[in-house]
């Protein structure tokens, strides 16, 4: 008895595939005749059918009419999807183009069978595993079997039953057979229940809450939206695509190394190997960045600007310079756009105070036009009326101190002090340990305290001295 | 009174012979099933043929007389003892009283209803596979034999169909009908599924494993010795098959 949840059953798990798995199979059995398979030997017993991957590769190529990499790639499918399964290093499923061995798959184990692959019959096979091998189950097994063992509990001791009497139904079959079968059976769970590192093509996403199978009515009001729609993408001025496509062109060659996903990082992607180095080398509060970082902020000022740790260093250049009046013009303004609605009037008013009015003390040279149109703005402040000016302060930052602070020895020191991590190179065991010992990470209340501790400290640095105070404390000295 | 009391001992006694006898017929339930599925496993492969065909149908009658006896039989047993004693009001009206005794055996045949439907429910989608599988490759005509699949199954069903002769359940040799056709099948076994859920309602989550996790790996279950030893050679086998080769070819961006 099986405990089956209430929400209805969309079939999301093999609707987007079936139409793709039935000219598959239609190709499968097209390829019996094709592929030429020959014996394989195993200590005193031979089993027929075993086909090299080149074999297959080469009779793709001259069915489908293309080139060897595609038919490669075809064939990395097939073995995903479980129709053909490899015979050495079965848990990684691609096709060799070389003298690889793999067999094909029984249709009882094909994956378009309309049912997804059950619990019961997989701790029904965990079970068997466990029967033959006495107990010694790879460890995402051993979680697997735990696991169904707790939820699975009502019918367990069926599962035991079974699991024996099928034990016992292979011994039966004749020796060749029986190696054949229990490979079979062991592909079928690899694609089903692939272990970590392994990529099987039978993942499906989850679930859909939407039928997509009902029709949508289209009522007035969506035509309504969609003519708006159309007409505002009409009127909005357009570009060539040469351009477009320059730009891209430009910005993929400019980032390409950077792309962790692209290009291989140091010293490791987390996501692959789950090792988080790459993360704690790249934080927010970190002492010495990394050299990639340092690079990045070289490509333009707005990279500089958004990573926190560039705008740190670009202050203590700023700072030496003694023009630090822009930097804070924005600083401020960025804040008033992100800020609470119920703060903005009083920040507006010091905003005002320090950086507009004239005779102010950190006054920002911009030109008249803006200026008069932004005091006339703050009369009624909001978020962006702050917008123009920073623009503008921004592109004079851009067009001078930019460039001034790439060739500053500020920035030709941080390029020498940042961290070249070695890349690291773990072997399978250790990647399964890091798998096991992932971390949390840090607390995001931690996180959060620890910027309001550098807000404070930043607020107390740039406060207005207090001229009387400081005299005095100089009098009592 | 004396003939109260000796009445339900008689019932008892009857209620454990036809528990024992239920056992009896869900361990051959689970041998027919199990070789059902060796049998299924090869459809559509180079082992397929008319020979495989027969025997799955002699396979998957057996497998009916056996569900249509132990489904009669589990629901008389549990429609006698009565909803569980725990949380109904009129326990009056029970035969057997809330005796110690009574909540066991109740519990004894939950265990061997909630067996039942798991390997009920197990076989039904051995059949619909089996179904859709002759679907596709109905071997009516020569020809056809050339769109199956070459496995590197060859033979070896013999043996399995001679297992499944093997079986014994108590009511077999009083029963005998012809074997109905395979979707027929289906359907009847779905009916007798969604009948027996309707009539009684049992709580299948509150029965329990009765041994503990891995105990079949220790081959303390029996008939499993004598033939553990063999098995290391054929694990062997297929552990030599594994060469823990890294063909430069295929790093589709794996790392490690």
């Amino acid at each position: 008895m099986t405990i089956r949840t209430a929400r209805p059953d969309r079939v999301q798990h093999f609707r987007p595939r079936m139409h793709c798995l039935k000219k598959l199979e239609a190709m499968m059995v097209e390829m019996q005749s094709g592929v030429k398979g020959s014996e394989q030997k195993l200590n005193v017993t031979t089993i027929p059918h075993v086909i090299t991957g080149k074999d297959i590769i080469a009779w793709i190529t001259n069915k489908m009419k293309s080139t060897t990499e595609e038919s490669q790639a075809f064939g990395t499918m097939l073995v995903a999807y479980g129709y053909i399964y490899p015979l050495e290093n079965h848990k990684k499923l691609v096709m060799c183009n070389d003298t690889s061995l793999y067999r094909f798959q029984t249709p009882y184990f094909w994956p378009t069978q309309k049912w997804v692959a059950e619990d019961s019959d997989y701790a029904i096979y965990l079970a068997k595993r466990n029967i033959r091998k006495k107990g010694m189950l790879e460890p995402y097994e051993q979680a697997h079997y735990n696991h169904l063992h707790e939820w699975l509990n009502h019918k367990w001791d069926f599962i035991v039953m079974q699991a024996t009497e099928q034990y016992k139904a292979g011994k039966e079959r004749k020796k060749p057979d029986r190696v054949v079968f229990d490979c079979q059976e062991r592909a079928y769970w690899i694609v089903n229940k692939p272990p970590r590192h392994t990529h099987s093509a039978m993942d499906c996403g989850p679930e859909r809450l939407i039928d997509p199978n009902s029709d949508e009515k289209i009522t007035f009001d969506t035509y309504r939206r969609m003519n708006l729609f159309y007409q505002q993408a009409i009127m909005r001025s357009k570009v060539k695509s040469s351009v477009s496509l320059g730009a891209l062109v430009k910005y993929i060659t400019t980032y390409k190394n950077h792309d962790p996903f692209l290009a291989p990082c140091l010293p490791s992607n987390p996501w692959h190997t789950d090792n988080d180095t790459y993360w704690t080398m790249n934080m927010r509060q970190v002492e010495v960045p990394t050299k990639m970082r340092v690079e990045r902020w070289s490509f333009s000022l707005f990279e500089l600007l958004s990573d926190l740790r560039g705008r740190d260093d670009f202050k203590i250049f700023l700072k030496k310079e003694f023009s630090g009046e822009n930097m804070a013009f924005w600083e401020a303004a960025e804040e008033l756009k992100w800020g609470t609605a119920s703060s903005m009037t009083s920040k507006a008013e010091t905003i005002f105070k320090t950086f507009l009015a004239p005779g102010a003390p950190r006054w920002i040279n911009i030109d008249g036009r803006t200026m008069g149109l932004t005091v006339k703005g703050l009369d009624h402040p909001h978020r962006y009326v702050l917008e123009a000016a920073q623009t503008h302060v921004f592109l004079l930052m851009k067009k001078d101190t930019f460039f001034r602070y790439l060739k500053s020895p500020v920035y030709k020191e941080i390029q020498k002090k940042a961290l070249n991590p070695e890349p690291h190179n773990f072997s399978p065991a250790q990647l399964e340990q890091n798998a096991q010992n992932r971390s949390p990470g840090i607390h995001p209340i931690i996180l959060w305290q620890q910027d309001e501790s550098e807000k404070a400290k930043a607020a107390i640095a740039s406060a207005p001295v207090d001229v009387k105070a400081m005299m005095s404390k100089i009098d009592r000295k | 009174m004396t003939s109260r009391w000796r009445r339900s001992v008689d019932e008892l006694a009857l209620r454990g012979r036809q528990r024992g006898e239920c056992e009896r017929a869900q361990e051959a339930l689970g041998r027919v099933t199990s070789c059902f599925q060796q049998l299924a496993a090869s459809l559509g492969s180079s082992a397929d043929g008319s020979f495989l065909r027969d025997e799955m149908d002699e396979t998957r009658n057996l497998a009916q007389r056996i569900c249509r006896g132990l489904s009669r039989r589990l629901l008389r047993l549990l429609s006698d003892c009565g909803p569980a004693p725990s949380g109904l009001e009129d326990r009056q009206v029970l035969d057997c009283g809330p005796a110690p005794s009574g909540v066991e055996d109740r519990q004894v045949s939950e265990r061997l209803w909630v067996l039942f439907l798991s390997a009920l429910e197990t076989f039904l989608s051995d059949l619909r596979k089996a179904c859709d599988l002759i679907g596709r490759f109905p071997l009516r005509q020569r020809y056809d034999r050339r769109a199956l699949v070459n496995t590197g199954c060859v033979d070896g069903v013999v043996a399995v169909a001679a297992r499944v002769a093997s079986v014994q359940a108590p009511w077999l040799t009083l029963e005998e009908e012809p074997t109905p056709d395979l979707t027929n099948h289906i359907t009847e076994l779905e009916a007798m599924l969604s009948e027996m859920q309707l009539r009684v309602p049992v709580a299948f989550w509150s029965v329990e494993a009765t041994q503990p996790a891995g105990v079949e790996a220790c081959g303390g279950l029996e008939g499993l010795e004598g033939l553990q030893e063999v098995e290391d050679s054929l694990e062997e086998l297929m552990e030599g098959e594994i060469v823990s080769r890294r063909p430069a070819c295929c790093c589709l961006s794996c790392v490690g």
